[in-house]
């Protein structure tokens, strides 16, 4: 008792020596770096920016491309720095929406985004981005928020009363942490939404002077000046870290239009063997090279359908990263073909990275296809229950049921 | 068919073949543009501009703006000019030039141009043509820029056809059987499904379209040549037809298994002919017949 009290004592004592060391910060036990404030995460310096998740296979920083089916399909989302090419359909119809929810995730992700194009303004591109979907509860209570401002919570949380500590997040009306989002095609996104994004515009026809000079540079011209502006842009606002950012970090997602298009000043969808049949492989090797040294990640859709020569198609596959092929129904005689009545196209997995990993990281399903509907384009797996076994289920039970 | 042709403005292509041509088709088209009292610029490349204003009047004619090509597509008898790129050059002046109202533009051949300059060139302008600039946002379809071009589709490969197409709102193929023409025509309307029509019409001598019927097909249909579908139910060992009276019996007959009232009232008023069955039971050495439940004894 006596050495236990004794002990008491001392290890009271040693605890105050303690106690005074740590004042005096003579422990060897430095924490590196300035404290963190109160306001941020605070608990880890893993800086992890929003819109963005880790992957689980490797750990390989993702982002989600808009529709969370795809998501699933490319194995948890885009990974940054990579490329994603989507060989468009026939008829341009379906590609787009592809391109346009990947913008829309980026602006309500809060992530900066770089439109390029030949065919259409970039500012009228964002105009016709879907609006995102909100639950309605979450709606609701962001506008009880915003009537009842810095109202003291009367209600005490019985059994989570730990969460009552902490501070109110100070959200938007839709900014969230999740990752993928819903939208609604039939609506168009909030003007406001835009305009708090940050958002960087390519048209070519604006930035290529009329004059009809043949360039001798490799490259055409088009794609020249748009690979000197996304360079610039990464440069500028610090996506490669040259300038080391106060703020916190933030993913750049490129969206190019219609590439290799007669519209961009290529003719390697007009011709078999043309000159500069190595312009548009030689701007995929330049601009996955960008993308690798920044926090980018790109969208590409490109009409393959028009490329004459198919080496060209399989040269441009093996230069990006994931390849996605949409293949419509219209005008085909899959039309009317019965076993794909309910859907309006095909789409091809054609390709997905091996990134930091020894094997790929395909979904098991191989045969799917899309369906556009009203306020949302679905993929779905073709393959089906069969459906010849179903009748003659019913009609033997109905002959096996005994009138009681 | 003018009128649905001309309306969603853009980019108006005209495919004719050497069998089916189109140049008359693009006057219908002129001279419906003109008599809506829109401003028309054709540039002529192909044919003489006599040949071209032949056959309209002269209320036409006089809002027809004609810009030359075919006489002198290299300005050789003006030698001062010193502008590299002479249709391009054009083209690029038709730009400027329809900066108020609605217009058409009709190019006389694109082949012509196609062969001129590059297509990657061309569908650059072509683009900027149909494109409008002035107006932000969804523009009036009274405000727009019609460009009509004339292609013969048998002069180039799939390549420079299929650049075009895609540039295209709308795209007329012309064919036809048997002395009449027919039309198909691919409206591409912004942010909706193609829509694939086939109309058949016959171009009057003074440029005015009459729409006809489908030509009924004199000639057997294609389906006829085939061999007579074999009919698997003949020639054979066994029998797969019914008659009469065997269909009758075979749906009167009640199967064992289906409880019908007949079994129900058997079962409950056993019939005096009918012996219901008994079970004969020999007990052997070693049976227990004790009639006890075993599980008495569990003391549970």
């Amino acid at each position: 008792m006596a050495a236990a009290g004794t002990c008491g004592t001392g290890t009271r004592s040693t605890g105050s020596m303690v106690a005074a060391a740590s004042t005096n910060n003579v422990t060897s036990f430095q924490r590196r770096g300035p404290r963190a404030s109160g306001a941020d995460s605070g608990c880890s310096r893993l800086v992890s920016i929003a819109g963005t998740r880790p992957s689980v296979r490797n750990g390989q920083l993702l982002v989600s491309t808009g529709l969370p089916a795809l998501d699933q399909l490319l194995g948890g989302g885009l990974a940054v720095g990579t490329v994603l090419l989507i060989e468009e359909d026939k008829y341009n119809i379906y590609s787009p929406l592809l391109f346009k929810y990947f913008l829309a995730e980026g602006i309500v992700s809060g992530h900066a985004l770089l439109v390029a194009s030949a065919k259409e303004d970039p500012a009228d591109i964002l105009q016709k981005l879907p609006a995102p979907l909100i639950d309605d509860s979450y709606k609701k209570e962001c506008d009880e928020d915003v009537c009842s401002h810095k109202m003291e919570p009367d209600i005490k949380m019985k059994i989570a009363w730990r969460y009552q500590l902490l501070p109110k997040m100070e959200a938007g009306p839709v900014s969230s942490s999740r990752f993928g989002h819903y939208y609604d095609i039939s609506k168009r996104i909030p003007q406001e939404l835009i305009e708090t994004s940050k958002w960087h515009g390519f048209f070519l026809p604006e930035k290529i002077s009329s004059a009809f000079n043949v360039e001798s540079c490799s490259l055409t011209p088009g794609y020249m000046k748009l690979l000197q502006f996304i360079q610039n842009i990464i440069y500028k606002e610090g996506f490669d870290g040259s300038n080391p950012q106060k703020k916190q970090k933030n993913i750049l997602r490129i969206g190019i239009q219609n590439l290799g298009s007669p519209l961009w000043g290529d003719d390697i969808c007009c011709t078999e063997n043309c000159d500069t049949s190595h312009s548009l492989t030689k701007f995929l090797y330049i601009l996955r090279g960008l993308l690798r040294t920044s926090l980018s990640a790109c969208i590409i859709t490109m009409p393959t359908h028009l490329i004459q020569n198919k080496a060209v198609i399989a040269r441009v596959t093996n230069l990006s990263d994931t390849v996605v092929g949409l293949e419509s129904f219209i005008g085909s005689e899959k039309e009317t073909n019965p076993l794909y009545k309910d859907y309006h196209g095909l789409i091809h997995i054609r390709q997905i990275p091996r990134l930091n990993n020894l094997i790929y990281d395909i979904s098991d399903v191989k045969d799917l296809a899309f369906k556009l509907k009203k306020k949302l384009f679905t993929i779905e797996s073709l393959l089906r229950a069969p459906t010849l076994f179903l009748p003659q289920v019913v009609s033997f039970a109905r002959g096996c049921q005994r009138p009681s | 068919m003018l009128e649905s042709l001309l309306a969603l403005g853009g980019l108006v292509l005209l495919r004719d073949s050497v069998e089916w041509e189109g140049r008359s088709l693009l006057k219908a088209l002129v001279k419906k543009s003109a008599l809506c009292g829109e401003q028309v610029h054709v540039l002529g490349c192909e044919v003489s501009e006599e040949e071209f204003r032949e056959g309209f009047d002269s209320s036409i004619n006089n809002r027809l703006v004609y810009h030359d090509l075919f006489r002198d597509p290299l300005s050789w008898s003006k030698p001062g000019k010193a502008l590299p790129g002479g249709p391009l050059e054009a083209l690029r002046a038709l730009d400027k030039r329809t900066g108020s109202g609605p217009a058409t533009i009709a190019l006389d051949s694109l082949s012509w141009l196609l062969h001129h300059l590059p297509c990657p060139i061309l569908c650059q302008t072509l683009h900027a043509l149909s494109r409008q600039d002035s107006c932000p946002g969804d523009t009036l379809p009274g405000e727009q820029v019609r460009v009509l071009g004339l292609l013969h589709e048998e002069l180039h490969g799939p390549g420079p056809l299929g650049a075009l197409s895609s540039l295209a709102q709308t795209e007329v193929t012309l064919s036809g059987t048997m002395g009449q023409a027919s039309a198909h025509i691919l409206y591409r309307r912004p942010r909706q499904r193609p829509t694939l029509q086939t109309q058949w019409f016959s171009i009057l001598p003074d440029f005015s379209l009459e729409l006809q019927v489908e030509p009924l097909l004199e000639s057997q249909p294609p389906s006829d040549l085939h061999t007579p579908s074999v009919d698997p139910t003949t020639h054979l060992t066994f029998n797969l037809h019914l008659s009469k009276k065997e269909r009758e019996a075979k749906d009167s007959l009640t199967l064992p298994f289906q409880f019908s009232s007949e079994k129900q009232q058997a079962l409950l008023r056993p019939g005096l002919g009918q012996a219901t069955s008994h079970i004969f039971y020999e007990p052997d050495a070693y049976d227990d017949l004790d009639q006890e439940d075993p599980d008495d004894d569990l003391d549970v």
